[in-house]
């Protein structure tokens, strides 16, 4: 086999099919860069839950005065509540567990909220009294929450046990109903690509019909014959998914460090690394699709 | 060499079988005539030789191999031994004479040392090498022929089929082309001709066999395009 030959063959094919060569590099390089996005948004989320999750706490809240009747019959929590808790999270059971822990009493909440909420007029309106005096329980292992929420639910005197996760999880869910979105949209987009892949193919081969028919008259092997035909659709679904890396690429440096990381210093983002890594996967990704597209489109337009 | 026995091909959707009932030995080294009215099968019968079709039923032979069993992927390595012209030439036309011959050596993965060497060979055989880098729009009907029949035989096949191979050409230009094949028969390649031509079979005198509806109703050593001796 003669690689110069098949070369010259496979730019006899690309020239003869310029336009639908390049809608074939433009769908697939779109199609992947959806691909890349959905890649690098499961790897944020996958980077901002190590971040988070260790940093996330468990809240005991204690009863207040304000809290609701059935929760806490007793109104605001006793000393001797505050006395359970404690000895219970320096109990044997509990202590291999934790990291630390500490306690906000209402003044200290009060002036953390006044901090927190200064500019909204909420701040004005809540006393002490209201805010619950507060265990603060760090884990050793983020995962390992439901333990200290088992633990003390349903405790008399306490208002309310939460596992600070269950707010990031919103905020992931929505992540990861974003990347599915994108996944969804990148699914479409390659199902045309592998359909005008198998046009372009079959356009090709309506071209070359003479060519072919002589090709198969004198012998030649349907490897041969279909050999150009599967490297014009790997050749075209290459360069897409190659466009799409380097698009995952900007996007990483312009957008996410670029922009992003600066907006919002405190969060750990995707790097540079991360794309690098999904680099490979979208090359083969395209070349795989292509290849097998061109390869079905041949197995139907061109019989022995 | 070409063997078949109790060859019937129904097309689909066809009202007659294309071919019925066909018995037929040809041996290594003849030269014959398949005659016979349009659509009395003998189109078909050159596509089973050459395997791009196979028989509704009946066993077929060629160069030792089982047409009906051989699988796929070797089809194109039994056809590597069987030359193939038409009446419509086939060519390239983008391609000059040397290099539509130099093309079919190409695509079978022949090497280029090879090539430079066989392709002004069989361009001399065929008396076309002043002509080799001529496109076939610049060649006469005689001479894209011969450009075609230089492809078929540059591999030096076993077997030469023709399908009406003077069909689009005058008499004096056939008398050449009909020449050229009596030399290449001579040297040892078994020759079946599908034709209309009249002239060239009577005085020709080769074997004859003459298709009607499917069926072979003459098989005859020298003979005429007509009726029996």
């Amino acid at each position: 086999m003669r690689a110069k030959f098949i070369l010259g063959e496979i730019g006899v094919a690309v020239k003869a099919n310029l336009s639908m060569v390049i809608s074939v590099i433009l769908v697939t390089f779109i199609s992947l860069t959806f691909v890349g996005t959905a890649g690098l948004l499961q790897q944020q989320i996958g980077s901002m839950k190590n971040y988070w999750y260790d940093k996330a706490q468990v809240a005991i809240y204690l009863c207040t005065e304000t809290s609701p009747q059935d929760i806490c019959p007793q109104g605001e929590a006793s000393d001797n509540v505050r006395k359970t808790i404690q000895s219970k999270l320096d109990s044997t059971t509990l202590q291999p567990y934790l990291d630390k822990y500490y306690f906000v009493d209402h003044a200290e909440a009060y002036k953390t909220f006044q901090k927190e909420f200064k500019d909204n007029s909420v701040a004005k309106y809540v006393t002490p009294a209201q805010l619950n005096e507060t265990f603060w329980v760090n884990l050793k292992d983020a995962n390992q929450a439901p333990i200290i929420v088992e633990s003390f639910s349903g405790l008399s005197g306490i208002e309310e046990v939460k596992d600070q996760r269950s707010y990031l999880d919103q905020i992931f869910s929505v992540l990861n109903i974003s990347s599915l979105a994108a996944l969804a949209i990148a699914a479409l987009m390659l199902l045309s690509a592998i359909l005008l892949i198998s046009t372009t193919i079959r356009l090709s081969a309506v071209m070359r019909r003479r060519e072919i028919g002589i090709m198969r008259l004198v012998g030649a092997s349907n490897f041969y014959i279909q050999l150009p035909f599967i490297l014009e659709g790997v050749l075209a679904g290459v360069i897409g998914s190659l466009l799409a890396g380097g698009a995952i690429v900007l996007l990483v440096i312009f957008f996410v460090q670029g922009y992003l990381a600066e907006k919002l210093p405190f969060t750990s983002f995707v790097s540079m690394a991360d794309a690098w890594t999904l680099l490979p996967a979208l090359v083969l990704l395209g070349a795989l699709l292509s290849g097998l597209a061109a390869f079905s489109a041949i197995r139907r337009y061109l019989r022995v | 060499m070409i063997s078949l026995s109790q060859v019937s091909k129904q097309y689909k959707d066809a009202p007659r079988a294309a071919l019925m009932d066909i018995n037929l030995e040809v041996d290594k080294g003849e030269f014959v005539f398949l005659v016979g009215a349009s659509g009395s099968g003998k189109s078909s019968l050159l596509r089973m030789i050459l395997r791009e079709d196979v028989p509704s039923s009946g066993t077929i032979h060629v160069l030792g191999e089982n047409l009906i069993g051989i699988p796929n992927r070797r089809v194109p390595h039994f056809r590597r031994n069987l030359g193939v012209v038409f009446q419509d030439f086939r060519l390239l036309p983008n391609k000059t004479a040397a290099q539509n011959v130099a093309f079919s050596l190409e695509v079978i993965g022949k090497s280029s040392g090879f090539i430079s060497e066989a392709v002004p060979d069989v361009l001399r055989l065929v008396g076309l090498e002043e002509k080799a880098s001529s496109l076939p729009s610049q060649l006469s009907g005689g001479e894209q022929q011969r450009v075609a029949l230089a492809r078929a035989i540059v591999n030096k096949p076993a077997i030469l089929l023709a399908d009406e191979p003077t069909g689009n050409l005058d008499p004096n230009t056939s008398e050449g082309i009909m020449a050229l094949l009596e030399r290449i028969n001579l040297a040892g390649t078994t020759i079946l001709m599908a034709t209309h031509d009249k002239s060239i079979v009577d005085r020709s005198r080769k074997r004859v066999i003459q298709l009607s509806e499917g069926k072979i109703v003459r098989d005859e050593s020298s003979s005429g395009y007509g009726a029996s001796r």
